[in-house]
């Protein structure tokens, strides 16, 4: 791996934590919409859901930046 | 300023090791601690119907369910994004700026 220096690995830790944050964010938010009570395993009905929910919430980020004026 | 070994601790480059391993394992507990905390949170609202005067089995056995299937939740939703990323790299780019 190149060397970043100390400043390259502030930012490369920044924006690892960040991905990290965003990914926290969608598992609670497909969560929430996805699991109902939960059961013994992850049924195909569920995963169906949690990939429409990724799919969806990127659709919906895009649509609103781009919706945006200016 | 010359950096020692490389650290994770990124901007601590000449700190003691000592120090760091102590910083290292205290930022995981604390991770721990929020993940326990989240979780409590949300398996409180899928599986607490009424709060009676015990936790009965039922409550119990969905507690347990519940911790496993949000980190097969979580996994999940992991390798989805990572294929996602993959596919289109539109959508990090376009949340980036």
């Amino acid at each position: 791996m190149a060397e970043l220096g100390e400043t390259g690995e502030a930012e490369l830790q920044c924006l690892v934590e960040a991905e990290q944050q965003k990914a926290h964010h969608f598992i609670e938010l497909c969560w929430d919409k996805c699991v109902e009570k939960p059961g013994n395993r992850l049924d195909s009905r569920t995963e169906n859901c949690l990939s429409s929910c990724v799919d969806r919430f990127i659709d919906t980020t895009l649509a609103i930046t781009s919706g945006l004026p200016g | 300023m010359d950096s020692s070994s490389s650290s994770s601790a990124a901007g601590l480059g000449s700190v003691d090791p000592q120090l760091q391993h102590f910083i290292e394992v205290e930022t995981q507990k604390q991770r721990f601690q929020q993940l326990v905390h989240q979780m409590t949170e949300l398996c409180w609202e899928k599986c607490m119907e009424k709060p009676g005067p015990k936790l009965d089995s039922r409550t119990e056995a969905c507690f347990v369910n519940c911790v496993e299937r949000f980190i097969d939740t979580s996994q999940f939703i992991l390798n989805r994004l990572e294929q996602t990323q993959k596919s289109k790299p539109v959508f990090s780019e376009s949340l980036s700026d």
